[in-house]
């Protein structure tokens, strides 16, 4: 049992020892007060500490896990479990418990080998008083372990003693009660009868005479008794206390032995050409040393971890830019693979041999050498975190599978199984349905072809038999039924693959062709209820075009029916105004021919309006400077502004302001916006003419205070809408809604906002990139 | 001089307003009412220039013009009540000289016919001005030497500047001018920021002197956002 130790951890934890140390060093330099730090640029300081406080994190967690794992593990594995006690982590090997038990146990061996008998400690204990006599059974070796069981007169009459003879780490006298010489490996020359002077190298003497012990350490005398009583916490195992004896037939027997101070392997060649290696104290000596090691190792691996996590502490802040800049790098890891790593270390945890007890925890769980009470259940889950590698690949998956998390949106992850379900989106509908019918028939069709091999093969249970049968024929009609219902899911699939594709038709404008599935299916209802709304579709769709193009030729054909009699009036009036008329008719001439003209600017908007409103007015978009164009606009109409008595507060960036736009349209636009102001505004105002770029976007304002009370919740842009009740005067109503109309023709947005008397128009461009 | 013109229209009263119009003018007008009357008397050889609108039973206009162009050379004016950009390049293409939109106005009109008519009576003089190094757009004339414009054959007074801008745009027709370049390169100093005013009263003014109606401009055009050009038109 206690061969292995020497096999893992000690090595690896010290290397991790000398990386954390080295870590530590660095970092306290770095963060110790009052120590002249190196200067470092603030960024550079700045990721260096994200460095350390992540590497903080990782050495710390994996040392105090990996060191607190090792030794739940250990402790679990219970093979050290009668070592502690009093001193075990003592130096001196002679003042732990393993050695004061290996020195009761050769001690009771030589009695029962000088007895004849087998002397079992307990054997004859009788109330709280223990004897320790001999049985007349035969008896056993004891000792070393590959001999402990071994019955020794079947060894061709060898020596009882011949395995300890050997190891002359301890040297022994047995002498019988008749005082003859039993068994000793003392070589000639040397003595140990007398505690006070031993061969040299030996320092520990035990002497068993008159059914008590005295031992000498050093040539001093130990207290082998303490108070006299023996408890189940005595340090010595031996006879001799009050409670404690020795029988009538071991007290006659006197065994002296004397032991090494520091042991060492002795080997015996055999007659048959191999080694034999008689080490039994010497193994004891080595794993008391390997053991102590063990755990005092693990006792500061942990301490420098929690130094190292407290490191991490302090640079949290740091830390958690380096966990982010590492999870803009695991988030390209697919999800899937977090798990499946989680689960392959859970694994090999459970079913790894561990290496206490030579077994995988399932193997100890399986076999039932631990039994369901909570003490085992514990045992077995300490054993888990015993493979060490296992656990910080199982804890370091999950921490960065959390850091991920946290540090990205879902939608900047990547799953496979996403991937492969907006894979599967781009197959059409009835393949994906007919590719998960196939898969639901091999995976249930799989199980059962397992099962009916288990049955026949591994169960033995052949066609002849009765049970065959009573299994076999309700697993053919469940296939039976499965393969008619997948049949019918495959044409169900294919009928629903046929509306879905009529959907997209209808939806890229096909509707015409009706969807005709057979009179038996399904969704033929569904089909032709789909038809209907096609056959709708179609009609209303016909409906609005023929009545777009009759409203577009009405527009066309109602202007010229207009203009036609216009052109007339227009001509006579003109040439009535050049007739010589008396008094009042001249006046009655002069308005005629003025209204005429208004009606044929009228008409003209009209037309235009109309025409913008069914969305056919044509428009030659180029590239424009918007404030060159408002400049123009202005200096076009100066005449008309500065006879209007308006002052026009101007605000135009001098740098281009490039958007796209029908320059002549955009125009129209001002034009209309700025004579709306001539004529609405109160006299005197000010008119506010400014562009302004944000946003992406050229935003033109003209704001001016309206000379009549602006009317509330009324939509301006409306076509004959006016901001005032009376049509007296010379607007056709139509400016802001041309105004309106024609911006949103090129791209641009209109809008009006009236706050009491001020009115504001807004049109809005994005600005054009870089031809 | 009394050259004769035709009118054509289906509205009597139109082609009789037009007609008023035209005879005060001093000229002979012959009147037709549709297409096919209009192919009759425009083999008339004292013809000397056709009115004639788009929309008319029978014949429509421009059919018309092309039946007419197959047999006589003569300027044909087309009046119509469509005002889109679409029909105008429609009409000149069918070889129309000119595009009047209706409603128009009478004293218009009869300047483009003078100007027709006296362009078409020019034409023999024209070629052989442009042979000379004169540059020649449309009604337009100009000779760089001399530093003249003449608008159908007669010259038009220009200012000192005015005549630096048409000389500017009459050498570069079709390009377009920002107002700055143009404020550079008449006034030889820098752009000022009220460059545009400046420049926008002097082409209006120079528009009143070319333009047959100045506020829808032929040849000086303002090219909203960017700048000003010189429209090209055939000879």
């Amino acid at each position: 049992m206690d061969t292995k130790w020497n096999s893992t951890g000690p090595d690896e934890g010290l290397e991790q020892f000398v990386a954390g140390e080295v870590r530590e060093a660095l970092k306290g330099a770095e963060d110790a007060p009052g120590v002249v730090k190196l200067r470092v640029p603030g960024k550079t300081a700045g990721k260096l500490r994200a460095a350390a406080g992540l590497l903080a994190l990782v050495l710390g967690v994996s040392l105090v896990l990996g060191s607190l794992g090792q030794t739940a593990g250990r402790l679990a594995g219970g093979a050290d479990s009668s070592s502690f006690g009093p001193g075990w982590w003592s130096t001196d090997w002679q003042e732990t418990p393993s050695f004061r038990r290996e020195m009761a146990q050769r001690l009771q061996a030589f009695l029962s080998m000088a007895t004849g008998s087998d002397l079992d400690w307990w054997g004859t204990a009788s109330g709280d008083t223990y004897i320790l006599s001999g049985d007349g059974d035969t008896w056993y070796t004891w000792g070393s372990m590959d001999t402990a069981t071994e019955d020794i007169t079947a060894e061709d009459g060898a020596a009882p003693d011949a395995d300890y003879a050997a190891d002359q780490n301890l040297l022994y006298q047995v002498i019988g009660p008749e005082n003859e010489l039993l068994y000793s490996n003392v070589p000639a020359g040397a003595e140990i009868t007398s505690g006070r002077e031993l061969p040299e190298g030996y320092n520990f003497h035990l002497v068993f005479r008159h059914g008590e012990v005295q031992i000498r350490k050093d040539g001093e005398p130990v207290d082998v008794y303490g108070d006299g009583f023996y408890t189940e916490d005595a340090l010595w195992d031996v006879p001799g206390y009050e409670n404690f004896t020795a029988g009538e037939d071991v007290a006659g027997v006197t065994v002296y032995m004397a032991v090494r101070q520091e042991p060492v392997p002795y080997v015996q060649l055999s007659t048959d050409g191999g080694a034999r290696f008689y080490n039994g104290l010497y193994d004891t000596y080595q794993y008391i040393r390997e053991m102590q090691g063990f755990y005092v190792l693990r006792a500061v691996l942990c301490v420098l971890g929690i130094a190292c996590l407290a490191v991490a502490r302090l640079l949290r802040t740091d830390r958690r830019r380096a966990e982010a800049r590492l999870a803009a790098l695991t988030r390209r890891v697919p999800g899937e693979v977090w798990w499946l790593a989680a689960i392959l270390a859970l694994l090999t945890m459970v079913f790894s041999m561990d290496p206490y007890t030579g077994c995988s925890p399932f193997e100890l769980w399986y076999y039932g050498w631990m039994d369901s009470s909570l003490t085992d259940v514990l045992r077995l889950l300490a054993l888990l975190p015993a493979n060490t590698a296992a656990l910080l690949v199982l804890v370091w998956v999950l921490w960065l599978r959390h850091i991920t998390r946290k540090n990205t949106e879902p939608d900047q992850r990547w799953s496979l199984l996403r991937a492969l379900s907006v894979r599967a989106r781009k197959y059409p509908f009835q393949r994906r349905l007919s590719r998960w019918n196939r898969l639901a028939l091999v995976l249930i069709c799989l199980p059962a072809a397992f099962w009916l091999l288990v049955l026949t093969r591994i169960l033995g249970i052949s066609a002849y038999d009765a049970l065959f049968w009573f299994t076999f024929l309700p697993l053919l009609l469940s296939a039976v039924v499965l393969c008619w219902i997948l049949r019918k899911n495959a044409a169900l699939a294919r009928d629903i693959g046929l509306l879905a594709d009529q959907v997209t038709a209808i939806r890229d404008g096909d509707l015409e062709t009706p969807l005709d599935l057979p009179a038996d299916a399904d969704l033929r209802q569904t089909a032709e209820q789909l038809n209907d709304i096609q056959a709708g579709l179609h009609r209303a769709l016909a409906e609005q075009t023929r009545s777009e193009r009759m409203k577009v030729e009405l527009i066309s054909n109602v202007s010229h029916d207009l203009k036609t009699p216009l052109t007339s009036v227009l001509s006579y009036a003109e040439l009535l105004r050049q007739e010589p008329l008396e008094g009042a008719a001249a006046d009655y001439a002069r308005i005629i021919d003025e209204k005429a003209h208004r009606l044929a600017v009228m008409v003209q908007d009209v037309f235009e309006v109309s025409k913008a409103a069914s969305g056919q007015l044509p428009v030659q978009p180029e590239r424009l400077d918007f404030a060159k164009l408002l400049r123009q606009t202005l200096a076009d109409l100066e005449g008309p502004i500065s006879k209007s008595g308006l002052t026009f507060r101007v605000d135009l960036p001098e740098a281009p302001v490039m958007i796209t736009a029908d320059g002549r349209r955009l125009y129209r636009v001002f034009q209309n916006l700025i004579d709306n102001a001539l004529k609405y505004a109160l006299e005197g105002s000010r008119v506010y003419l400014t562009l302004k770029v944000a946003d992406g976007r050229a935003e033109a304002s003209l704001r001016n205070t309206s000379r009549e009370e602006l009317p509330d919740g009324v939509d301006l842009t409306a076509r004959f809408v006016r901001g005032d009740a009376s049509r007296t005067d010379g607007g056709s109503g139509l400016g802001l809604s041309i105004a309106s109309s024609f911006t949103e023709a090129c791209g641009g947005a209109f809008r009006v906002e009236t706050l009491a008397d001020l009115f504001t128009a807004v049109v809005s461009f994005p600005l054009s990139e870089e031809a | 001089m009394n050259e004769c013109i035709l009118v054509v229209d289906d509205d009597p009263e139109i082609v009789g307003a037009i007609a008023i119009t035209l005879e005060r003018e001093g000229y002979r007008v012959l009147r037709a009412y549709n297409g096919m009357e209009a192919l009759d008397l425009a083999l008339d050889p004292a013809v000397r220039l056709i009115l004639i609108d788009v929309m008319m039973p029978k014949l429509d206009g421009l059919s018309a013009l092309l039946r007419i162009r197959e047999k006589r050379n003569l300027p044909v004016i087309v009046l119509s009540a469509k005002s889109e950009d679409t029909d105008k390049i429609l009409g000149l293409s069918m070889g129309a000289d000119d595009y009047v939109t209706k409603p128009f106005n009478p004293q218009e009109l009869a300047a483009r016919v003078r100007s027709q008519l006296r362009r078409y009576t020019l034409l023999g003089d024209v070629h052989a001005e442009a042979r000379q190094g004169l540059l020649v757009n449309g009604r337009l004339t100009y000779d760089p030497g001399r530093r003249e414009l003449r608008a159908d054959g007669e010259t038009v007074k220009l200012t000192a500047t005015e005549t630096k801008i048409v000389d500017l745009l009459m050498r570069n027709p079709g390009r377009i001018f920002p107002a700055e370049e143009i404020y550079r390169r008449v006034w030889d100093g820098e752009a000022a920021y009220a460059c545009e005013n400046t420049v926008m009263v002097h082409i209006r003014r120079i528009r009143e002197k070319i333009e047959l109606n100045p506020r829808e401009p032929d040849y000086i055009k303002v090219v909203w956002g960017i700048g000003y050009k010189m429209e090209q038109h055939g000879t």
